[in-house]
Formats: structure tokens, C-alpha cells, sequence
């Protein structure tokens, strides 16, 4: 499962040590890295755990134990270009999150927390993402999506199709 | 911003404005120039005798007093001594954080530098959760701006004060907004929460005198400073005569309104407007002509009010007096009559089974096992039996009773106490019908397989 | 004298004690239920099992005021005036709603668990638990995965208290086990291809509360309730850790380590847990022989008893090598019987093994290079004899130069090394001893020097003997005998007892307090030792 190979590139590598004087301890770089690399590879290997332990003088089950219990950081493969985290908290379900989640499912033909086959996107539910003044909402990349509907999810769905072609 | 009698909103001054989020168009309202006079005339003990005299009260849900909170700093510290600033939004409900963070971050950074200054802190990290892109990108130009307008950095002024501040970015999980949680995070471990004594202000992250506060508690500083404790007393509600214990309401307060209202957004008012105030006078009432069945008072871990109990003040006191946890963050979610009370508490049990951290055996299993049984009572195999186990899970699970470490697990458990308390007859009525045959069981059932808590 | 009321009973404590209120409340006889908590280890306070109520006593006016919720008895220390209540009705509520949410996912696997019998969760379920599952019932599942070369997990027994995790973290200094996930679905597990091994990765078992780690070595082999326990020393290293040793009809199953704050606090390595195999090796010698003009014959102990009296005051100036494996008796009995036979007989330290350097985890552990118990305890007895030559006890080599330089015309080896694949002396070292007249060796296992024996005489394993050894450093630990050895086998004592012209049965005490008698060095042996040992150290600077 380990092969050893090197992930992580100077660059990441460098970024990771320039945000070294800001923490008293290698090990608060922990989550620095792991956003970095997961930034750039959209999913963090094994490989590359390795590599932040060895950064770090961690052990690299104890970079995995922080990594594993944040569920955020994919590890087997990489998500999708655009990752979608469709809100299902209460303001959002209120207020139809769950059926926008499970509508955008559907046409994308994946189930929630999966990839589409032509690696364009993952949709994730998400707890409240704290924009609950535009529920249902949803964060994709950097963009907040509000006041959704199965409508404007269609046609969100379509935009990360158009630019995957 | 609507107005509330004379009130004008002050946390929420730049909303609106145009670039209200630049350094020069905080200047231009006042800003900065408090922190100048405060780091030439004032020693740290006056800002923290200051904030203490406002009666200042946290703002991340749990209320207690800012400025009490400082002095438990050890005196005469060698340092460091750390900030950190909780920004990790996540209690479901919630985003004042957010819009404070995006119109108006260097408010924030103003009362993190007092803050700082009063508590002697020479960094601050500023905990942000993943889920605010756009929080972060204003936040680190307002923090570039500062660097380079002096306000930030070595000798800060002048004054001999040097304060770094750096964000942290966090990864999607709610127990991170746990003060110790926060810290463990920081430290690049799980974010289990800490065992207390010690408490952080004697040994928090790094193992150092450590002081998490609140961005909105931090924007509070900020007036406070600019505006004077006499002013920030002037505002919301007084402490009780009659009780001794009550520190009061002071200040304006950020309302998150959202769920079934016209007009969802946040409104500031002083502390104490009612929920049928807010729901009516800046929410536009419940949406589609509509009652209101319940009402969550302050995030969804707060608990519900009935219709009946709208009229109850939303400051730190009044929640509680009709049997929710508290204020909690003020996010006040309407839920409307068409919605069965079935589908509100599993959407709130799904939430805390997926974010309890799991180091507390109670909170482990009895959020998990709430979950599972939701999902049975929904999937028609529900049994009378079910509401007693869950309202005595509710009442055993959290910190109140002892049982856990933290207080997730009373968020938690207050939507089902609540719940089942406020509306057992809806319950019964659901399991009945949707389970005719079985609803008298009372032998374990079998579980089923959760399949939708992702 | 700080006083603590626990359940109402008064007790004393230690004015400079820092006890939290589960160990506060044994000393008054009652037990707190725990999972998480471990004296070895950090507090977490998580399992909540120990959750008691606490407050405390005014001292001036009497009033006692109650902390008004439950407190977990492993975080909240005790001072005086602390009043703990252990048996209230908040409290076994409070027991028997943890413990029916650690049984909600556990699959109740006893039948085919090794804990079973010895199981924390059985345990307080059958005290503190209720009889009626409420909880959905989840189908049986029980995954097993190695999570490393000794150790194996049950995946779905743990009941999270991290302990393992925390050991790795805090006492080996390795790491190897993490927690992964979070909520209900989080498991303890390894780093994919970082599998736990280490040197102290055993005591993980030990201190797991229930049936989810399983020692390998020890899994399916026996129900634990069939085991006797011994109190045992580790014969491995000179650290001389205190062990429980657990047997069954002369069969040894496993070790343990066995509490001493003094030695090895709750800790052992996996060379001394796994240590004991050689015991049951089928390469043992079992029965003494004597090679003459007609060759090898197994001969019978009582005509060994007499023979080996005659040869060696046949052959003349005799040199002794007393190994550090037997005890201080046996070393005192076999110089005593040397000295009877010839008075002027060299006596030296025998082999002594050492491997690599003193090696120590970040925990305070530490595992000694020199691999043998009692190198000190034999040469106070060499000192006794006056062994010493310019204040300095002989040791092999000495003994070596002394045989080849023609000096001895006998020869009497003890050894004991449990090395069964690899003699601890080789062709070479064997040949030194070729021109002697008689040669004696008294091992476990045959060797080249036993090859040339004139008496080849099987020896006894640590488990199968009792005893005094002394440490490194200088503490006297006394152990007792757990299994009788191999049928045709004398333990090292009984012969020199019998050779000694004692009467009756060897009696390891008697012998002890002769020793104890007769020298200031080992006068702490003197009487009945605690189960921890003493330091002979300060007994010497307390004696007159």
C-alpha cells in the first residue's frame, strides 16, 4: 500500500517549513500540511502522511489519527476538480437542502459522497456551513451557491460539466 | 440594518457600506483610533478591568464573563501567553461570525489587538474553519493591511507591545469551536477535548497560558473600546436585582435568523428582544403565512421553544427559563407547522452522532444510538418505548449531569429532551400510525443499518 | 494527617500523597470501577465508568458541601477534608448507563474470547450492569486484524479507553497506535505498513480492559481460569522484573508483569514476556549423565550425589563457575559444596551474556544489556568466600586462563542460559577445558562444552526453581517456584542441598537467612522480604 514514492513537492515542502515560525511545535503544522498537500493532490496518500510524519518528527499514525478524525481530507483517491459540500443541517433541510442534495445526486448519477466518473465532481453533504441566510446553500471550491433549488443545482451541475469538456 | 427603537447597529456598522471591509474605510468610522489611545494611556490591568466592568459576556454560546475570564491568567507570566481566536463557526444556525469576518475583519483585528494587549498575549491564532473561503481571504488582507499600517508586528505603535496574528485553518468538525477542542486542533492533534483542571488560561495551547475568545466577543471588545463601558451598559438587559448570581445581558447582540422566516439574514439588537420581536420585526414573520411550530433559540444544540413561548427574551437568562440549554449563539431557526417534529429531532441527532468527537463514552454511544433509533422510528418500526430511552438518554448525556467532559453532548441532548417533552404527543401519534402492530413492543428490536448518516 | 471520607469511613492518608479518588478509595476498601484510567499512564477521564460523587468537609464547622454533579474519580484528586461517595444510587446509575453503552456495539463474544474470565467489561457488567438489553440489536460481528508480529485486534471489543494508544505515546516513545475516525466509528488501528513493533509492545494486552488486543503467543491456548499464578522474577536481563508467571499442570502459558514501583513499575519487555518458551524446549537436557571409559551413560541423581564428590577430590585443585542465572542460595550452597570438596578452589563468576547497550523508552523503562539476573547477588556470595582477588571478583575469562594454564585439574560449570538454538559457549571456549580431569557442566541445553563433560548435568529453568536474585541496581527480589521441571530433572538447589549432606527437602528460606547471618552485604535478606524486594543498598547504610 506504501510505495514509498515522494509526494510532496519542494514547493510544498517549502511552504509547509515557512509556516514554521508561527507554532512553537513541528506537530501544530499537522493541519498547515495536510491542507497544503490535499490543496494541490485533492486527496492526501499514504505516501504523502509518511512524508509529513518524517517533516514533522511525528510518527505517521499519529499524522493519520489527525487526519482520519477531521473526515475532510480525502485519502484513497482524489475528489473530484470541484468538490461540493451540499448543507443538510437544520436551517438548510428546513428549507429543502436535503432534496437539492439528493436532486444534484441524481443527475450527476453518483450517490452523496461520491465522484463522477469523468472526475469533474464530488458531492459531500456538509454540516451547517454557516450560511444559513441563503439556505439551502452550498459551498463549491471557493464559491458559496445560495437560496438553491433542484433548478439551480441542474444548472450548477451543467457549469462543472462545461468546463470539464 | 433594521432599527430597534433608538438602537443603531455598531457590530454591523460597515454592512453595506462600500469597501467597509478596507482599513481605510474602518479609519474613517473611528476605528484604530481607540487601540492608539488605549496602547498610550492604559496599562493592560485598566482593558481588563474595562472589559470586566462592561459586563461583557462571551458570545460563542457559553456566556461567561470576558474580562473575569482574563484574570485567571497567572500574574507576572514569563510568556508566551497565547490568543486564540474562535472562528470556528459551526453550532447549525449560526453565521454572524462569518458576516463579521467578511464586512468588517478589521473590527475583529482591533479587538484582538486589545484583547491581545489586555492579556498580554504575543500571538494570536485565529481558528477559522474550513467552511468560510471567503472569511479567510478578507481576514488575511485586513491582517496584511494591518501589518503595514503599524498596527500589527514589533512595538506596535510605539507602545512596546508585538502581537502576531496568523490564521489556522481548520477541517470540518464542530467540536473544534470546544475551547479545549480548539486547542488540540491547533496543536495538530484530533480535537479531543481537554480535560479541565487545568483551565487554558493556566495551561492551553502549547502547554501556555492560553485565552480563547470569540470573534463577536472580540468585535464587542473593539465598541467597548470605541464607544465605553457606559454605552455597552446602556445596552440590553440590566442583572437581576433579586439575583445575585446574575451577571446580566449587556451589549448588542448578533441574531442569526433563519429556517422558515421571510427575510433570514442577521440582525443586531440589544440583548433581550423577544423571539416573536425578532421573528416578526426583522425576520418579516414566518414564511408563507404560516405558525411557527417550534423555534430553536440559540443554535440548534440549544434546544425548542414552543409557539407558546416566543414572547421569552433572547438574552442569557431567558432561554433557559423555558427549558432550553440557553442563548447559546442566538441563531434563532424557525421551524414551521408543516414540519414533523420526527424529521427535526433525526436531522438534529444525525448532526451530533456525525460530530460527536467520541472520546466521552456517553456522548459516543448516545448520540449513535439516538440516531439509530430515529432512523427505526422513522423507517415505521418506532415503539412507545423508544421516547422514555431517549428522553433518558437526554437527561443523562453532558456535561450538567457529569457525564462527559464537554458540553456537546448537552447540545445534544437538549433538542431530544426538549422535544420529547414539548411535543411526546406528536411522537406517539407518529409511531402509532406508522407502526401499528408494534408500537407496544417493548423486547430490544433489531437495528437497522444507518444508512443515511453519511 | 490529611483525612478522606469515603462512604463515610475515615481515612488516613499521606501528608505529601497526590492521590486521585480511586486510589483513595481502595485504601478504604472500596473499588471505583475504571476503563481509562491507569496509574502509568496520562489522565483522560474518558470512559466515564469512574464517575463518582465528591465534595467536601468544612473543617472548622463540620458541614459538608457536595459537588452537585457526578465527577470522575480518576481526575479529582483528594485532599483533606474530601469526602467521596461510591455507592449511591446516582453512582450505579451512572455505572449501568456506561456500561450499557459500551455493550451496544460490543459483540458479546465471550465464548471465543480470550479476556473472558478476566475481562473489565465482564467483570463490572456482572456488578455494576443490568440484566435487560434495551438497546437495537446489532448482528454479530467481531473483525480481527494483526496490528502488528505479536500483538492482534478485535476490532469491534474496544471500548475506546486509548490506553494502548497512550502507552505507545508515553511509554514505549513510538507510536504506533492511533485513534482513527471519530464518534462511533472510530477503532484503534496502525499506520498502514508501521505495524506495532517495539520491545514493550506486549503490555499493550495487558493493559487492554477487555478482549480487543490479544497477545498472539498466548491466543487460544488456554481459558484463563485454569491458570495458577506464580510471583516470579524475569531471569532476561540484570533489570530482574517482577513477573506473575501463569501455568497450568508444570505447563507455563504465559507472563505478566507483576506491579513494582521499584523495578519495572507495570511494564515488561517481550523478551522477558516471551521468555519462558525455552522452559518447554524438547532439546532440554533432562537427565544427568557421566561419560567414562565405556563411554555416556544416564545415571541416576543419588549415585550423581556421591560420584561427584569422589571425582573431584580425585582430581585435585578444582575452579568453579558459579553462573549469574542461580540464585544466592544456590550460589551460596554450590561454594559451600566446592569449598568442602577443596578448600582452596577457585571460584569466579560464570559466563555472563551481554547484548548490546542498556536501552532505554521514553517512559523510564529500561532493558539492560547484561542478560543474566543475579551477576550481583552471585559475586556477594563470591565475596563471602573471598573469592575476590585485589578486590575483584574473577570472572570467566579469569576461570579460562586459570583451566588453560594447567592450574585446575577440575572443573565445575553452572550456566542455565535459555538459549536453546545458539550455545552460549563455543568449540573454541569448550576446547580450553579438554586437558582437564574431570569436568563438570550443569546447563539447560547441550553445548560443545557439554559435549565434553565428564558429568553433563541438566539444569533448571527460572520458573522451576525458587529463590533470591539481585538486580542492577542492588535490589533482592525472592520468587517462588511455579512448575515442577521436566521429569529427571533436579533443580540446581536440591542437588548441592543433598551434596551438602542436608536433610529433608531444599529449603531455598533457611538457607536465605544463613546468608542473611553471615554477611553485612546481604544482611537484608533477613527475613520474610516484601513482594517487591529490598534495596540492599540501604540496608547497609541503616545497619549499625
Amino acid at each position: 500500500m506504501i510505495a514509498n514514492r515522494k509526494v510532496l513537492t519542494d514547493d510544498m515542502v517549502a511552504r509547509i517549513e515557512a509556516l514554521a515560525p508561527r507554532y512553537p511545535t513541528k506537530q501544530a503544522l499537522t493541519l498547515p500540511a495536510l491542507h497544503i498537500v490535499h490543496d494541490e493532490l485533492r486527496h492526501v496518500p499514504l505516501d504523502a502522511v509518511v512524508e509529513i510524519a518524517r517533516l514533522l518528527d511525528l510518527a505517521p499514525a499519529e499524522v493519520q489519527d489527525t487526519l482520519t478524525f477531521y473526515q475532510f481530507f480525502h485519502q484513497e483517491k482524489p475528489h473530484g476538480q470541484v468538490r461540493a459540500f451540499v448543507c443538510r443541517s437544520i436551517s438548510c433541510a428546513l428549507r429543502g437542502g436535503e432534496q437539492v442534495l439528493d436532486h444534484l445526486c441524481e443527475k450527476a448519477g453518483i450517490k452523496p459522497g461520491e465522484t463522477t466518473g469523468d472526475g469533474s465532481l464530488t458531492v459531500e453533504p456538509a454540516e451547517c456551513l454557516g450560511a444559513c441566510d441563503f439556505a439551502p446553500c452550498m459551498l463549491a471550491g471557493d464559491d458559496l451557491h445560495k437560496d438553491l433549488t433542484p433548478e439551480k443545482a441542474e444548472a450548477f451541475l451543467d457549469s462543472v460539466r462545461g468546463r470539464n469538456s | 440594518m433594521t432599527e430597534t427603537g433608538s438602537f443603531q447597529p455598531v457590530l454591523l456598522e460597515a454592512v453595506g457600506v462600500e469597501n467597509g471591509h478596507s482599513i481605510d474605510s474602518y479609519r474613517s468610522r473611528g476605528g484604530y483610533a481607540p487601540l492608539e489611545k488605549l496602547l498610550a494611556e492604559k496599562q493592560p490591568a485598566d482593558v481588563v478591568e474595562m472589559v470586566k466592568s462592561s459586563g461583557l459576556r462571551g458570545r460563542g454560546g457559553a456566556g461567561f464573563m470576558t474580562g473575569v475570564k482574563w484574570t485567571f491568567l497567572p500574574k507576572d507570566h514569563p510568556g508566551p501567553i497565547y490568543l486564540c481566536v474562535n472562528a470556528d463557526e459551526s453550532e447549525p444556525g449560526t453565521f454572524n461570525n462569518r458576516i463579521l469576518m467578511e464586512d468588517d475583519p478589521h473590527q475583529i483585528l482591533e479587538g484582538t489587538i486589545i484583547s491581545a494587549y489586555a492579556t498580554r498575549a504575543s500571538t494570536a491564532y485565529i481558528y477559522l474553519r474550513y467552511e468560510y473561503p471567503q472569511s479567510w481571504n478578507s481576514l488575511q488582507t485586513a491582517i496584511d493591511e494591518a501589518y503595514a499600517a503599524g498596527y500589527l508586528g514589533k512595538n506596535i505603535k510605539g507602545s512596546g507591545f508585538s502581537l502576531d496574528i496568523y490564521l489556522h485553518r481548520g477541517a470540518a468538525a464542530y467540536i473544534c469551536g470546544e475551547e479545549t477542542g480548539l486547542i488540540e486542533s491547533l496543536e495538530g492533534k484530533r480535537a479531543w477535548p481537554r480535560i479541565k483542571p487545568p483551565f487554558p488560561a493556566i495551561e492551553g495551547a502549547f502547554r501556555k497560558p492560553t485565552v480563547v475568545n470569540n470573534i463577536e466577543t472580540l468585535a464587542c471588545v473593539a465598541q467597548i473600546a470605541r464607544r465605553g463601558v457606559d454605552w455597552f451598559r446602556s445596552v440590553g438587559i440590566p442583572a437581576d436585582p433579586n439575583n445575585p448570581r446574575d451577571p446580566g445581558s449587556y451589549g448588542p447582540k448578533l441574531y442569526c435568523l433563519s429556517g422558515h422566516v421571510e427575510k433570514p439574514g442577521c440582525y443586531e439588537a440589544p440583548l433581550g428582544i423577544t423571539a416573536r420581536d425578532l421573528i416578526d420585526r426583522f425576520g418579516g414573520g414566518v414564511w408563507k403565512g404560516r405558525r411557527a411550530k417550534a423555534v430553536i433559540p440559540g443554535g440548534i444544540s440549544m434546544g425548542l421553544m414552543t409557539e407558546d413561548e416566543l414572547d421569552t427574551p433572547l438574552d442569557f437568562a431567558g432561554p433557559g427559563k423555558v427549558g432550553c440549554l440557553g442563548l447559546g449563539t442566538a441563531a434563532v431557526v424557525v421551524v414551521d407547522e408543516t414540519v414533523s417534529i420526527v424529521d427535526f429531532l433525526h436531522n438534529s441527532c444525525r448532526f451530533f452522532a456525525h460530530e460527536s468527537c467520541g472520546q466521552c463514552t456517553p456522548c459516543r454511544e448516545g448520540t449513535s444510538w439516538s440516531l439509530r433509533m430515529l432512523e427505526r422510528i422513522r423507517a415505521g418500526k418506532g415503539r412507545l418505548k423508544d421516547l422514555d430511552l431517549l428522553a433518558e438518554i437526554g437527561n443523562t448525556m453532558g456535561m450538567m449531569p457529569g457525564s462527559t467532559i464537554c458540553g456537546l453532548a448537552d447540545g445534544a441532548a437538549w433538542p431530544i429532551k426538549n422535544a420529547i417533552a414539548k411535543f411526546r404527543d406528536e411522537f406517539e401519534q407518529y409511531i402509532k400510525e406508522s407502526n401499528p402492530t408494534g408500537y407496544m413492543e417493548t423486547d430490544p428490536v433489531p437495528a437497522l443499518p444507518i444508512v443515511t448518516a453519511h | 494527617m490529611p483525612t478522606v471520607i469515603v462512604d463515610g469511613q475515615e481515612i488516613e492518608i499521606g501528608a505529601d500523597e497526590r492521590l486521585n479518588c480511586i486510589e483513595a478509595a481502595r485504601r478504604a476498601g472500596a473499588e471505583i470501577p475504571h476503563y481509562c484510567w491507569h496509574p502509568g499512564l496520562s489522565v483522560v477521564a474518558s470512559c466515564r465508568m469512574c464517575l463518582i460523587q465528591a465534595g467536601s468537609r468544612d473543617p472548622e464547622t463540620g458541614a459538608v458541601s457536595m459537588i452537585p454533579k457526578l465527577v470522575p474519580g480518576c481526575q479529582t484528586p483528594v485532599k483533606d477534608g474530601t469526602v467521596i461517595v461510591t455507592n449511591s444510587d446516582a453512582v450505579k446509575e451512572s455505572r449501568a448507563r456506561v456500561e450499557e453503552a459500551l455493550l451496544i456495539d460490543h459483540p458479546i463474544d465471550c465464548p471465543i474470547c480470550d479476556k473472558a474470565g478476566e475481562c473489565l467489561l465482564q467483570d463490572y457488567h456482572f456488578e455494576h450492569g443490568q440484566s435487560e438489553r434495551r438497546a437495537d440489536i446489532q448482528p454479530f460481528h467481531s473483525r480481527r486484524r494483526d496490528v502488528g508480529p505479536t500483538v492482534t485486534l478485535f476490532v469491534d471489543r474496544c471500548i475506546m479507553c486509548t490506553r494502548c494508544v497512550r502507552f505507545t505515546r508515553e511509554v514505549s516513545g513510538t507510536s504506533e497506535l492511533m485513534v482513527s475516525a471519530r464518534g462511533a466509528k472510530e477503532e484503534i488501528d496502525t499506520f498502514p505498513g508501521f505495524p506495532l513493533e517495539n520491545k514493550l509492545a506486549g503490555n499493550v494486552v495487558d493493559l487492554c480492559p477487555v478482549g480487543a488486543l490479544g497477545d498472539k503467543d498466548f491466543l487460544y491456548q488456554q481459558r484463563v481460569w485454569f491458570l495458577k499464578k506464580s510471583e516470579n522474577v524475569c531471569g532476561g536481563c540484570s533489570a530482574g522484573c517482577s513477573l506473575v508467571t501463569e501455568h497450568n499442570q508444570d505447563t507455563v502459558y504465559r507472563l505478566k508483569p507483576r506491579e513494582n514501583p521499584h523495578v519495572n513499575k507495570w511494564w515488561i519487555c517481550d523478551d522477558g514476556r516471551y521468555g519462558w518458551h525455552h522452559l518447554h524446549d524438547p532439546s532440554r537436557l533432562v537427565s544427568p549423565g557421566h561419560r567414562g571409559s565405556d563411554g555416556f551413560t544416564e545415571i541416576e541423581w543419588a549415585d550423581v550425589v556421591t560420584g561427584l564428590r569422589d571425582d573431584l577430590k580425585a582430581a585435585g585443585s578444582l575452579a568453579v563457575a558459579v553462573s549469574p542465572q542461580l540464585t544466592v542460595e544456590e550460589a551460596w550452597m554450590l561454594c559451600a559444596v566446592a569449598r568442602s570438596i577443596d578448600p582452596e578452589a577457585f571460584l569466579a563468576l560464570g559466563y555472563l551474556p551481554t547484548e548490546g547497550a542498556d536501552e532505554s523508552f521514553p517512559g523510564g523503562f529500561t532493558i539492560r544489556s547484561e542478560k543474566a539476573p543475579n551477576r550481583r547477588g552471585v559475586e556477594a556470595v563470591l565475596g563471602m568466600f573471598g573469592a575476590a582477588t585485589d578486590g575483584v571478583i574473577p570472572g570467566w575469562n579469569e576461570l579460562l586462563d586459570r583451566v588453560q594454564a594447567g592450574d585446575s585439574k577440575a572443573a565445575w560449570v553452572t550456566a542455565g542460559h535459555p538459549t536453546p538454538t545458539t550455545s552460549w559457549c563455543d568449540e573454541q571456549t569448550a576446547a580450553a577445558f579438554e586437558g582437564l580431569d574431570c569436568l563438570i557442566v550443569q546447563d539447560l541445553f547441550d553445548s560443545p562444552l557439554a559435549a565434553r563433560a565428564t558429568w553433563r548435568l541438566p539444569a533448571a529453568g527460572f520458573a522451576e526453581r525458587s529463590g533470591t536474585w539481585v538486580n542492577c541496581g542492588q535490589r533482592a527480589q525472592c520468587f517462588e517456584q511455579a512448575i515442577r521441571p521436566p521429569a529427571g530433572v533436579w533443580p540446581e538447589g536440591r542437588l548441592y542441598w543433598n551434596m551438602l549432606g542436608r536433610n529433608g527437602l531444599y529449603d531455598p528460606t533457611g538457607v536465605r537467612q544463613k546468608i542473611a547471618e553471615s554477611s553485612a552485604e546481604l544482611a537484608a535478606l533477613a527475613g520474610d522480604l516484601p513482594a517487591t524486594g529490598v534495596d540492599l543498598r540501604l540496608h547497609q547504610v541503616a545497619a549499625p
